[in-house]
């Protein structure tokens, strides 16, 4: 027995990094928004400093629907899907950027016009061969003044670089121009950092602090950042990681416009005849509920965005929701941050107390900032120096051929070195191919019986030369800052499940490759938007969340301006 | 249905822990042993020494260990279980070793709580151990000599030990990485889960401890070797009663 | 400590392959390696391979080239690792005047070496191990173990920890003798022998 709820303007479908924001100028502009939300409120009490609980147990501990929706992930067509063991995001209001790093980037210039400018400067052969990338919609210009917003929304603290065309060398010098500077300074260094970028800039590249959603000094009544440590995958104590459920989503339920439902979970999107979305179907515990609402915006996790849409069938889209072009699940890429570089130090870099948003960035090697001409692949990385340790990690490490890892002369070598190695973290340019793509499992079911998605992926040429380019510059790095021995990682092959999860709804003015139109609404089913990483075409070298929020606020402040058009 | 707008309501993290500790305990063991064995989350400072229910929880953490009945595991599983954490971080001049810091009490409440479905495993794994060191080294595993040990451990630990008749489900290297991974977490996690008595996996690393606020100073004091170590479990901080 | 090899060095090896050359690039003479408790081409005992004990086994040699200061042994399996071989135990620092090698080298650093080997260090295998570990070949299959020792024309005292490549690459041009065993083993069904 389904109960009918009342009608409202606008249900938006997961209170996390995207719905979160958009929530604020929706209820800021008059309309009347339901939050529907799988977790529930978490706050500072919840946050202890615990790696057992944050990192070695499935912490939180209440609400588990991502976890039971644990997509099945496969490198090709050819071979077995296999559940993978564990999924990375989680259910609560604020979604996982309650525990993420916070990294906030922008995209550069370069990520909007991936193909305009490759063809312009190499020649329309260097787009890899099978790769579907396009250019976005729109360039970098257009969704600034949304970054804009959002950083100082939300809380970002950075050092520019580019401010309307000025070029300050403490900043990134390739990022492109901003309207005016962070509305926080950046986070501090350590000694190590210090280091890092003294050896970065002795081998001519430009190191800088990166941008993090993270308070460095108070902003909005919220104290700056405590440097615990324990920031990797928990939650802030102070509350100085600018999630959304501190951030926006109280300040718009301030409105008196938006109501958050929690531990609501939404099984489908219901369809009209008309092809227009009606509302959606939810479950609490074991009761049913439908949500009627003039417009729907989905913003759960890309799989989640993906497998809402496809299992919404109905007359009107008989293969999924937005899906009768067949572009639903396409384009998916998930962003290729392994191939990593470990390295092992004769001195301590006093790490125990920082976070992975707080470090140096070395820019030189990423989008198109360095001539590919003699290269073999286009694109490039960010390379990442962060301070991110706490004990039971740290026991862990390895022992680059010194010790066996148990026993007295392990306990030696520990006591010596639990302080002395450092991992990077690289991120680079992935692009969407033809045969990579999510789509509904065959045969794996979550617990109300509706198939999971399917990850079908794997990093191409392209990504692998990348990824090797990049080991090699870290190395350089690590060796010019002392290091005295360096480990690599694969080059990786299967994409896997990641937090860092692209397309399935791509943006784009062909309805024929895109999902969503420029502005985030569906080609097909005019009242119907998503919001997310799911609809952007290309990665860059950043985490997406930033941009995903600008998105949002853009989507959201559009929904405002043309509400007649979209909801009636 | 709705707890919106209004935050949550308070449940606490320890509330959570208790009722399904008790709720594993009662599943698993008999009520007279669940009563002599209880796992009793935290509720004051570990920072005396021994007399906190970090150390008092289970009798004799910090004396030699005897073996006997664990919630989840028999005298002889717990026997053998500490033979062999014992040799994964031996008590020796760099300080107390995985048995002295209660890692065997870590294991025993995970068991209860977060790694329940791990029971069958251990119980297999420890048998399997058992099995392998007759065969292979003339003994059960407790009377070898610590280098037999040590040798049917490594063994263990590389797969090796994955052969007919043994015993082990899945590789004698998975049950391997599973022990040292909770042991691993019982001696350098948070003391609230039952490990780490004293600190001793702390000390070991020299890590500065647990602080909710790291100032300037305090990280220019760590890289001069200057900054006392903080003792306290996360828990000890009052805000996440 | 072990101490890095320079990175040019191992380029060096690269272009060189693992066929170890000696002085001025002449073939070393080969020399007898023979053991009390193996034969080449036969079994050898459990107790050497995880099915026993796991103790190295004992090694001697003969005919050693005049001038031979040091020795290096390797046992290695061809038919496993990726790429092969598979290394199950490397040694090295063996003084020159060393008959052989005892049963049992000690596995743990903290233990020390017999005093007839007395310097003698051990490199990392195929597992990462600076110990022996012996024969664990698919349940069914007979694996071929080399034991290859090598005579060295000078005494290198070398870090330990040095995997093949790197042990190969640092007695590259000092070997003035090599001699190999190969005996076999298949892993035997523990239940068929219990003690």
């Amino acid at each position: 027995m389904t109960t009918q709820l009342r009608g409202t303007d606008v249900v938006i479908v997961g209170m996390g990094a995207a719905g979160g924001v958009a929530a604020l100028p929706l209820a800021e502009a008059g309309l009347s928004v339901v939050g529907l939300e799988a977790g529930t409120w978490l706050d500072q009490r919840d946050f202890a400093p615990d790696e057992i609980r944050n990192n070695y147990r499935d912490w939180p501990m209440l609400v588990k629907k991502a976890e039971q929706e644990r997509p099945t992930s496969r490198a090709t067509s050819a071979t077995r899907a296999n559940q993978i063991g564990g999924h990375p995001m989680m259910n609560a209001v604020g979604g996982t950027t309650l525990h993420y790093w916070a990294q906030s980037w922008r995209l550069n210039p370069w990520d909007f016009q991936v193909v305009t400018e490759t063809t312009a400067r190499y020649g329309a052969s260097r787009i890899p061969y099978g790769s579907t990338v396009e250019d976005w919609p729109f360039g970098y210009d257009e969704l600034e003044p949304y970054y804009d917003r959002v950083e100082r929304e939300v809380g970002i603290s950075g050092q520019a670089g580019n401010v309307r065309g000025r070029i300050n060398s403490r900043g990134n010098r390739f990022e492109g121009p901003r309207e005016r500077d962070f509305p926080m300074p950046p986070l501090r260094w350590t000694a190590f950092h210090d280091r890092m970028a003294e050896a970065a800039r002795s081998l001519g590249w430009s190191p800088f602090p990166g941008p993090a959603a993270i308070n460095s000094e108070a902003y909005q009544n919220r104290p700056g950042c405590g440097y615990h440590g324990f920031c990797n995958k928990g939650g802030c104590p102070i509350n100085a990681k600018n999630a959304t459920h501190i951030t926006t989503i109280p300040r718009a339920v301030d409105t008196g416009n938006l109501t958050v439902i929690t531990r609501a979970h939404v099984t489908t999107l219901e369809v009209g005849s008309d092809g227009r979305v009606t509302g959606v179907n939810y479950v609490v515990g074991s009761n049913e509920y439908f949500q009627p609402a003039q417009v729907v915006l989905v913003a759960s996790y890309t799989y989640e965005n993906v497998r809402m849409l496809l299992l919404s069938k109905s007359r009107a889209y008989p293969d999924g929701l937005s899906n009768n072009h067949g572009q639903v699940g396409r384009h998916y890429f998930s962003h290729h941050q392994g191939a990593g570089v470990g390295a092992f130090f004769p001195y301590d870099l006093n790490s125990w107390y920082g976070l992975p948003a707080q470090g140096v960035a070395v820019d030189d090697w990423a989008d198109d900032n360095f001539d590919h001409a003699d290269l073999g692949f286009i694109g490039g990385g960010n390379l990442w120096i962060m301070s991110d340790r706490r004990p039971i990690s740290a026991a862990n490490m390895g022992t680059y051929g010194q010790s066996r890892n148990w026993g007295s002369a392990w306990k030696r070598f520990i006591h010596e070195n639990s302080d002395r190695t450092h991992g990077s973290y690289i991120q680079k340019t992935t692009l969407p191919y033809e045969d990579n793509y999510l789509d509904l499992d065959p045969t794996v079911t979550d617990p109300l019986g509706l198939p999971v998605i399917r990850i079908t992926g794997q990093f191409k040429d392209n990504e692998r030369a990348i990824a090797g380019f990049m080991q090699d510059k870290m190395e350089d790095w690590y060796r010019e800052a002392g290091a005295i021995e360096i480990n690599r990682g694969g080059l990786g092959n299967t994409m896997g499940a990641s937090t860092h999860a692209y397309g399935g709804t791509r943006m784009g003015d062909d309805p024929e490759t895109n999902v969503v139109d420029r502005w985030g609404f569906s080609h097909e089913a005019p009242n119907l938007g998503v919001l997310g990483a799911s609809v952007m075409g290309t990665s860059g070298a950043r985490n997406p969340t930033l941009t995903s929020q600008a998105l949002a606020w853009r989507t959201a402040a559009h929904l405002v301006e043309s509400w007649r058009d979209i909801a009636e | 249905m709705t707890d919106s707008n209004g935050r949550r309501p308070a449940i606490s993290r320890r509330d959570l822990l208790r009722t399904a500790g008790a709720a594993g305990a009662a599943a698993l063991v008999p009520g007279a042993v669940a009563a002599a064995t209880e796992v009793t989350p935290a509720t004051a400072s570990p920072e005396v020494a021994g007399q906190g229910p970090v150390g008092s929880a289970l009798p004799a953490e910090t004396a030699p260990f005897v073996a006997r009945a664990l919630t989840n595991l028999t005298a002889r599983e717990a026997e053998i279980l500490s033979a062999m954490v014992d040799r994964l971080i031996p008590s020796d001049e760099m300080g107390p070793g995985a048995l002295d810091a209660g890692v065997l009490r870590y294991i025993d409440r995970a068991l209860s709580e977060a790694e329940s479905d791990a029971a069958d495993a251990y119980r297999a794994g420890l048998a399997a151990l058992d099995t392998y060191s007759r065969y292979t080294r003339g003994g059960p595993f407790i009377d070898l000599s610590t280098v037999d040990q040590d040798s049917v451990l490594i063994d263990v630990q590389i797969g090796a030990a994955t052969g007919a008749g043994v015993g082990f489900v899945g590789g004698s290297g998975s049950f391997f990485n599973m022990v040292k991974s909770h042991t691993w977490q019982g001696m350098f996690g948070d003391p609230e889960y039952g490990g780490n008595v004293n600190f001793a996996g702390w000390d070991l690393l020299d890590y500065p401890g647990v602080r909710l606020g790291v100032s300037p100073q305090d990280q220019r004091d760590l890289e001069a070797g200057q900054l006392e170590p903080v003792r306290r479990s996360a828990y000890d901080y009052g805000m996440f009663e | 400590m072990k101490v890095s090899l320079p990175v040019a060095m191992g380029a060096a090896l690269l272009l060189t392959g693992s066929a170890v050359t000696g002085l001025r690039g002449q073939a070393p003479m080969t020399f007898i390696v023979e053991s009390p408790t193996m034969t080449t081409g036969r079994f050898m005992p459990r107790d050497y391979s995880p099915d026993g004990r796991n103790l190295s086994p004992p090694l001697t040699w003969s005919g050693l080239p005049a001038g031979t200061r040091q020795l290096a042994v390797i046992s290695q399996d061809y038919g496993a690792g990726r790429p092969p071989p598979w290394v199950h135990w490397i040694i090295y620092n063996i003084p020159g005047d060393a008959g052989g090698l005892p049963e049992g080298i000690p596995f743990d650093p903290d233990h020390p070496m017999p005093p007839e080997i007395a310097g003698a260090v051990q490199g990392n295998n195929g597992w990462g191990l600076p110990a022996y570990r012996g024969p664990a070949p698919p349940l069914g299959s007979v694996h071929h173990y080399h034991f290859a020792v090598f005579a060295l024309d000078e005494e290198l005292d070398l870090p330990p920890g040095l995997d093949r490549r790197e042990l190969l690459l640092a007695i590259e041009g000092h070997v003035i003798g090599q001699g190999d065993m190969v005996p076999l083993y298949e892993r035997q069904p523990m239940n068929q022998f219990p003690r």
